[in-house]
């Protein structure tokens, strides 16, 4: 326990954080808009993003009272999408690929959810969620096993092809929801509402916290069984290592890169699917605010590691509100927010843990 | 250099206060074990590695070298293992593309080639420096890859195993050029594991063990097999002394003992009776961009018996491998392993069916560098739910096979839970033999498994394939040691440009003889 308490505290993602957060302090102290005050301006983004915890704990403890604060839930809500698609960008990179294209295989999954939720008439409420979620996962898989398969077989980049089925997946569903998808009743274009058999259990108000988030854990819990327990996973990591080595072991590589990027694109298609039956309920034209792009910082963050996604997600997934807050209540730029996700990822991207934390000697490595 | 120490991650100690003192105008040898430390001596030497600690001197001066830049600014040079070229470029290419020569940023090729040809010309060698790399035979490359040292300047030049992948014609000219480098007043660095080069030819030697300076002692004053004692240390020196001096001579007759190898002469009696493992009949395989094909290759490996395939570098053998394992498509001919057509089938199937393959690249194509020594057992085994595979992985088998693996063939590591990357050369080759004979496989192909073992750990490695011989193992042995096939294997196919040129039975095997079908592909008269 203390190790991985050690590990985490040296990580490169905790030194990133640390020197975002110091850079953020600075960026504020220095400019007139807020009046300067840091611990102000910072602790409004925290109470934004999260509620007032310690709050929360103390009324937990004098009174019982278990609520979460209505900001956190909204965080995880946020946090939901980040989730699934994180993990999604992180399978692939274990296969050594990257999956740029979450994005479209969210919408694409998004619209799949979105058409078997209103299509589907007289399904057990159950059957048809579960239905519903699985035809976005599917769909998602389909979209991203295109680029996984001209990968293995043809040689394709993915990064090329997965950007171009962005385009693709973008305008596609652009075009079905502006036309012959479109709810006629609907001002903006949208498609028809699900049905309420097919809607995730969601709290009532404004947090839009729905089951999906527990569906996003339980995503985090199967990628942590598929790479530490299942020979696929084993199989996925070593052609992610080296698939000449792989090869020669018997691993037949394209079919496990085209798997790792269909279960990638499933997970991606997934967030997708709970986006639209857990919060808007409809594909809305251009509902991704990108999340399908975050997720790329989200997998780098937590350092491709399925507690680590759960971490950068929620963190994510709060700094977008908390800054929000912070702008209307301390009047510093809600872009602040946005310069620490960049500094925390630039520094774990130039692994720079290794100027800062040094290995300790063991003694009997010593010259006598 | 003295009080060079280097460990590497996961605590493994490579070099513990080494120090090593080569004069000018002699060559000078290290030996060891596997593991020993002499690589990573090298490395540091050559800037690669940088040490925790210790001193590097030369000429009398401190020198600082933090990259293999200011180390050839020293005068450093380092011929390594295997080529650094560039196959698609030309030799002299490869040869500018560190330090191009360029007048106003257009290279001056015909220049850089006068100068280079001058080199060669003072050591007696001719090098085709418009040739692409891909074409030129290891020897050459080598002799090429010396020259490219020297003209940038090197005065001091490391060799790491330079005689591994060569013929023996081969070997002899290339320490006829050593020694006239050392004439001309250059520094040889020596690194080998025959021990009978390091008394033909080096001056001086220095002994690593476990990362430690064990002795430094001129070669007169020595013997092979007093270096071969000092290697493993004191008191497991059973028969070292015969052990060393038999081996690898030339002129040996092929009946003479032949240690390491001793401990599994070809079993006595005809195999008549026994089923093959492996057969090859009439197997083809097209020429690719990067390499040659095979022609009507038909062999035989039977249970109980060691098949070995000579032949000089890129005769077909790498090919011919790939075939058999199910790398590569024949085009024409069947692949039949244990008793079954197994032409059309993927590796996998073939692993199933009791094909045990140890690849020629430990680290390309054999481990994962970034797993621990248990993942990489598992590699192979995937499927086998005694190693902890199949559709649940199983940790705890999984623990316990990688543990017995690895005392099988003495890898040695703190624990499978290290990465296979801070191993030595030596304990990942024996990981990568480990990986191919567990299981009880019905047919072993091994491509040069020994290279970059020592006499003691090759020793043990035949030590185990005996006892899995005794059981039914066949093997096809692919080497380029011709000392090594002559010693282990029942019978040998010697290949050449992608044929076979003759298959002959040890008993009647002559080395000359083979060296000539080697180089020619025709049995002598």
């Amino acid at each position: 326990m203390t190790r991985l308490v050690r590990r985490v505290l040296l990580s490169r993602q905790a030194l990133g954080l640390a020197m975002a957060g110091a850079a953020a302090w600075v960026i504020i102290a220095m400019s007139r808009l807020s009046g300067g005050n840091s611990r102000e301006a910072l602790s409004a983004m925290l109470i934004g993003a999260f509620g007032d915890l310690p709050d929360a704990v103390r009324r937990a403890v004098t009174s019982g009272d278990l609520s979460i604060p209505n900001e956190a839930l909204r965080a995880l809500a946020k946090a939901t999408p980040l989730l699934l698609s994180g993990l999604a960008v992180a399978l692939a990179m274990r296969a050594g690929l990257f999956n740029i294209g979450a994005e479209g295989q969210l919408l694409v999954g998004a619209f799949a959810a979105a058409w078997a939720g209103a299509a589907w008439h007289g399904l057990p409420a159950g059957l048809h969620v579960a239905g519903s979620l699985a035809v976005g996962a599917a769909a998602g898989a389909a979209w991203a096993a295109v680029a996984g398969a001209l990968k293995a077989w043809r040689g394709a980049h993915e990064v090329i092809v997965t950007i171009m089925l962005n385009y693709v997946a973008i305008q596609l569903t652009h075009y079905l929801v502006n036309g012959p998808a479109r709810d006629p009743d609907s001002l903006a274009p949208a498609t028809r509402v699900v049905l309420p058999t097919a809607r995730l259990w969601a709290i009532e108000g404004g947090a839009n916290f729905s089951t999906g988030f527990g569906l996003a854990l339980a995503a985090a819990v199967g990628y942590h069984f598929l790479f530490r327990r299942l020979r696929l996973g084993f199989e996925i990591r070593a052609v992610g290592r080296n698939p000449q080595a792989a090869r020669c072991a018997g691993i037949h590589v394209p079919r496990t890169m085209v798997t790792a990027m269909a279960l990638s694109g499933a997970l991606a298609g997934l967030a997708g699917a709970v986006e639209v039956l857990g919060v808007h309920r409809r594909f809305l034209d251009a509902f991704s605010p990108g999340y399908g792009f975050d997720q790329i910082a989200v997998a780098l963050l937590g350092n491709l590691n399925p507690l680590g996604i759960v971490a950068s997600a929620c963190l994510f997934g709060g700094l977008g509100s908390g800054a929000v807050h912070m702008e209307a209540f301390t009047n510093t730029p809600r872009q602040i927010a946005g310069i620490i996700q960049a500094i925390a990822i630039l520094v774990v991207a130039v692994r720079a843990r290794r100027l800062f934390t040094a290995r300790p000697r063991d003694p009997e490595g010593q010259v006598q | 250099m003295a009080g060079i120490t280097k460990v590497y991650p996961g605590n493994v100690v490579a070099n513990d206060g080494v120090t090593l003192e080569a004069e000018g105008g002699a060559i000078h040898a290290i030996v060891g074990e596997n593991g020993a430390g002499k690589s990573t001596l090298m490395n540091v030497l050559y800037g690669v590695v940088r040490p925790d600690e210790g001193r590097i001197r030369l000429h009398g001066r401190e020198a600082d070298i933090r990259s293999p830049g200011d180390a050839i600014g020293y005068g450093i040079g380092m011929v390594t293992q295997h080529s650094s070229q560039i196959p698609a470029l030309s030799v002299v290419d490869n040869i500018l593309l560190p330090r191009e020569s360029s007048r106003a940023g257009v290279l001056t090729r015909s220049r850089a080639i006068r100068e280079l040809e001058a080199v060669a010309d003072d050591l007696g060698v001719s090098v085709p420096w418009q040739s692409r790399a891909a074409t030129l035979s290891v020897a050459a490359l080598q002799k090429a890859e010396i020259v490219r040292a020297l003209y940038r300047g090197a005065r001091v030049l490391i060799l790491d195993e330079p005689s591994a992948s060569l013929a023996p014609q081969e070997a002899e000219a290339l320490f006829g050029l050593l020694h006239r480098l050392a004439d001309a007043g250059h520094t040889v660095i020596l690194v080998t594991h025959r021990l009978q080069e390091v008394m033909d030819h080096a001056s001086r030697v220095t002994v690593l063990r476990r990362g430690r300076n064990v002795a430094e002692l001129p070669t007169t004053a020595t013997s092979a097999g007093e270096l071969s004692a000092l290697m493993v240390g004191g008191g497991v020196t059973h028969g070292a002394g015969s052990l060393v001096a038999d081996s690898a001579g030339p002129d040996t007759p092929s009946d003479a003992p032949r240690d390491p190898w001793s401990v599994i002469q070809p079993s006595p009696g005809a195999p008549s009776r026994r089923l093959p493992v492996l057969e090859l009949e009439h197997v083809s395989a097209d020429e690719t961009a990067d390499s040659r094909g095979v022609t009507d290759v038909t062999l035989e490996v039977l249970a109980g018996e060691i098949v070995g395939v000579a032949g000089i570098d890129g005769s077909g053998q790498r090919e011919l491998c790939e075939v058999i394992v199910g790398l590569r498509r024949p085009k024409r001919g069947r692949v039949v392993i244990n008793g079954r057509d197994n032409t059309s089938r993927p590796v996998s199937a073939r692993l199933r069916e009791g094909l045990g393959f140890c690849p020629e690249d430990r680290q390309r194509e054999g481990l994962v560098l970034d797993f621990t020594l248990a993942e990489n057992l598992l590699l192979g085994h995937q499927d086998d739910p005694r190693s902890g595979g199949g559709v649940f992985l199983r940790p705890d088998t999984m623990e316990a096979a990688a543990s017995s693996a690895m005392k099988l063939m003495d890898v040695r590591a703190p624990s499978p839970h290290v990465a296979a990357r801070a191993l030595s050369g030596g304990n990942q080759q024996k990981l990568l033999l480990a990986r191919a004979l567990v299981g009880g496989p019905k047919l072993l192909v091994a491509m040069q498994p020994t290279r970059g073992l020592d006499i003691h750990a090759t020793r043990s490695a035949y030590d185990v394939i005996a006892t899995a011989r005794a059981g039914g193992l066949g093997v096809l042995l692919f080497s380029l040691d011709l000392d090594e096939i002559l010693a282990v294997a029942n019978r040998i196919v010697v290949m050449y440009a992608g044929r076979v040129a003759g298959i002959v039975e040890r008993a009647g095997a002559d080395r000359n003889a083979l060296g000539h079908m080697m180089t020619t592909g025709e049995r002598p008269e």
